[in-house]
């Protein structure tokens, strides 16, 4: 059990730097580089929870898809390849005063309810149902409990491909 | 100090979701400003996954791959958003998106 | 080969129990959904442009074929010995109130669509995308309002939005379309990112995001009130917030409502509001009513924050669809006031509010659509100065639905305001009452310098030109004009219609326990 903590808490290091990283950086491929580690670093953090299918998909979509789409957008909008000063506000203080304050309340309100010690998690996170693993868990239950939001996710896709076909072509 | 404790994960989310929160309000340049918003999503997800292995549900592990495809929808209609208005104002500056006044 | 693999398949051990849907319930989003589709599929098919209008025309016989399909369903839950179900595994709810929302949104869909044809051909824009985009906008409206999970809740809020985006910066070359579409989704994305981090705490406050499991659970929970459900309501309040224009998530809404084509505005003020009010009654009132003493004094500044920026910031507009953004953000405080009452009448009073609102807002930015000229332009007031002597049906239409929108009597909109303020005092909240008609009557303001600009002669009016009324559009003022005085002079039907249409929740142990009042279950 002590190796799952050291990795959460190297794995959430690599996370928290490396987002500070996506919101301070001055260059744009940097930003969408540590967001490469983040989504990465995130993943494992499922796999710790033992959801490895949610950290395959998040592999296979995040980075391998919305990645990739974010780097297209970076090349079709010609952002600058060197560092560049105007990625951010001038009155940059008083958003990350904002976001303190943000972190107050919510850290209050989870350490008010759960404690810090007081509720650890099961000491066997995987969800067995069929063959032991969370994968088969989630795949029965997207087939029977959410076939419904399942099948409106796929309207959801379509409507955003109708979207931006509309706003890609050429007038 | 040896279980993995619940509230690792949310006060990770919570850090993740505040640091998302600076980059849309302090980032000018939108591509920048949709990455934000994946931290954000990104740490939901973390609550969703730790919430689900809290309770025993599977309910956190759906949700969170809904959430990863709603990610990519948004991600896809944002950047021809932003596309479009780049190939009229050559910027992708959100400052500079001001013609109305009111 | 085949047949080995047949053999293995049938050899599964597993079967998968399959879900118990009923398929009438889903079958008005199922036309919307079905019916986009069909659009596409011929539209890519159809070698040549159809004929102009027949994309506006499938629009419209598809929503009226919804509204068909809702009316057995409209007429089962009613039914003493049926009533409302749930469907989906718990994940769709099927009352008089989700009914009701998807007349309304469907309604809106018609209004819109007859505003969007003309309005499209003028601008050399006709195609099948826009309408294809407001159906399956207006699908994920109807599942927000009959949503029983919050997943369904969110799923449907976001199809409604994705499309709104892009309806909105849909005017390829107007800038004014594109920064609003820029904004709307930035801030949009930002405030659903919100909204799903709310979901999240409350699923791991309560541990269920079936909103009748969570009731339950928060009923059987006699400890205090938990401080992470609180933050995860105050999250989703900024969600449903941004999507109804409430201040202070307003600020999208004047930019955005004056930089988009004015159809797609027709269709946000209307369809989008319903859907998000409809949403947040179900959340709230319903699933919530155990923390209303929490939520109700949060709802009360923010319906008194909406209801001032929406009347006194309009008083200094000179764009005519800036001056209605306004007007509808203090509409939204108006039913943000019924929603503060948390009593089946003040459920009444908003879903007759929405419903009244679908018909004057419509019919107001279809005026628009048809007043501006070719480029989406001429929207300022000096454009309406005149207009009663250019067109004087459409300005006299027009001068109805404002006067409808103040609230004048024999308009729908006078027994909209005064349901709204009868629910607020009668729960006991007079001061929220007294502020709404001290709103009402400064926003006046703006509705009658709009009729005077249309009605008032002088230097000022400018040479005479020819505004061009499209049929349909003709169609959608008629049927708005129609709607709002026979509603003002016949309150009775509506109001019925939406007495019967409370929302309930059913416990999924015993389908068969409902309350035969409707009224859900108290703290």
């Amino acid at each position: 059990m002590v190796a799952q903590n050291v990795f959460f808490y190297l794995l959430a290091g690599i996370i928290l730097f490396s987002a500070f990283r996506v919101v301070t950086s001055n260059n744009v491929v940097h930003a969408a580089l540590y967001l490469v580690a983040v989504l990465a670093a995130v993943a494992a953090e499922y796999v710790l929870l033992a959801a490895e299918f949610v950290a395959a998909t998040q592999v296979l979509v995040y980075i391998g898809a919305i990645i990739v789409l974010f780097l297209f957008g970076i090349m079709l909008t010609r952002a600058k390849l060197g560092s560049d000063q105007d990625l951010t506000h001038p009155h940059w203080a008083l958003s990350a005063a904002t976001a303190v304050v943000m972190f107050g309340v919510m850290g209050y309100a989870l350490v008010d309810q759960f404690h810090w010690t007081a509720t650890p998690l099961p000491a066997d996170t995987r969800l067995v149902s069929v063959d032991g693993s969370n994968s088969a868990t989630v795949s029965d239950s997207v087939f029977t409990a959410y076939l419904v939001p399942f099948e409106v996710v796929s309207v959801l896709l379509l409507a955003a491909l109708v979207g931006a076909i509309v706003l890609a072509r050429k007038d | 100090m040896d279980d993995l404790l619940l509230n690792q994960f949310l006060l990770l989310g919570a850090v993740l979701f505040c640091i998302g929160v600076y980059g849309v309000l302090a980032r000018r340049n939108a591509v920048l400003v949709l990455m934000s918003i994946e931290l954000i999503l990104n740490a939901v997800n973390i609550n969703l996954i730790a919430f689900g292995a809290f309770w025993g549900s599977i309910t956190g592990s759906v949700f969170a791959l809904f959430v990863i495809a709603i990610a990519a929808a948004e991600v896809g209609v944002g950047l021809a958003i932003v596309l479009l208005i780049y190939r009229n104002r050559r910027s992708v500056d959100l400052d500079d998106v001001a013609e109305m006044k009111g | 080969m085949l047949a080995s693999l047949w053999q293995q398949l049938s050899d599964s051990p597993v079967p998968i129990d399959s879900v118990d849907l009923a398929w009438a319930g889903l079958a008005p989003v199922m036309i919307l959904i079905g019916g986009a589709l069909l659009i596409l599929a011929v539209d890519s098919l159809v070698p040549r442009r159809l004929r102009p209008g027949s994309y506006a025309l499938a629009t419209v016989l598809l929503a009226a074929g919804a509204m068909v399909a809702a009316v057995p369903l409209w007429q089962r839950v009613q039914d003493a010995e049926r009533g409302p179900f749930a469907t989906a595994a718990g994940a769709i709810m099927v009352d008089g109130f989700s009914v009701f929302a998807t007349f309304v949104i469907l309604s809106a869909v018609i209004l819109a669509a007859l505003s969007f044809d003309g309005w499209l051909r003028r601008e050399e824009m006709d195609g099948a995308e826009p309408y294809v985009l407001m159906l399956l906008s207006a699908s994920g409206g109807v599942m927000m309002a009959s949503a029983n999970d919050l997943i369904v809740m969110f799923l449907g809020l976001e199809i409604l939005s994705i499309a709104v985006y892009v309806l909105a910066a849909m005017h390829l070359r107007k800038i004014t379309s594109q920064e609003a579409g820029v904004k709307y989704f930035v801030l949009g994305a930002f405030s659903s990112a919100f909204f799903l981090y709310g979901i999240a705490l409350i699923y791991g406050g309560t541990g269920s995001t079936n909103l009748v499991r969570i009731a339950t659970y928060l009923s059987a929970t006699v400890l205090g009130d938990s401080g992470l459900v609180l933050a995860g309501l105050a999250l989703l309040l900024v969600g449903f917030g941004f999507k109804v224009a409430a201040a202070p998530f307003h600020f999208w809404a004047p930019d955005v409502y004056q930089g988009a084509p004015t159809p797609s505005v027709a269709w946000m003020a209307s369809g989008v509001k319903v859907a998000g009010f409809a949403g947040l009654l179900r959340v709230f009132y319903l699933a919530f009513s155990t923390y209303r003493l929490d939520w109700q004094p949060v709802i009360f500044v923010l319906a008194v924050l909406t209801m001032l920026v929406g009347s006194v910031l309009a008083v200094v507009q000179t764009d005519v669809k800036r001056m209605l953004a306004y007007s509808s953000i203090n509409h939204a405080g108006f039913i943000l006031v019924a929603v503060q009452a948390a009593t089946a009448a003040g459920v009444q009073a908003a879903l007759f509010y929405l419903a009244a609102y679908t018909f004057m807002v419509a019919g107001s930015f279809g005026v628009i659509a048809v007043v501006s000229r070719k480029g989406d332009i001429g929207t300022s007031l000096d454009d309406y100065r005149g207009l009663s002597r250019d067109r004087p049906v459409v300005a006299f239409a027009f001068a109805l639905l404002l006067l409808a929108q103040a609230g004048v009597p024999l308009t729908s909109g006078f027994f909209a305001k005064f349901y709204v303020i009868t629910a607020a005092i009668e729960a006991g909240s007079s001061t929220l009452a007294i502020i709404a008609m001290i709103t009402a009557v400064i926003s006046s303001y703006v509705y009658l310098r709009i009729i005077v600009a249309m009605y008032g002669a002088g230097d000022d009016v400018p040479a005479p030109r020819t505004i061009p009324l499209p049929a349909a559009a003709g169609l959608a003022l008629v049927i708005s004009l129609t709607v709002t005085m026979s509603v003002g002079v016949f309150p009775g039907t509506l109001a019925s219609l939406a007495e019967r249409a409370t929302p309930v929740l059913i416990p999924e142990s015993d389908p068969g326990a409902v309350d035969p009042s409707g009224v859900p279950p108290g703290p």
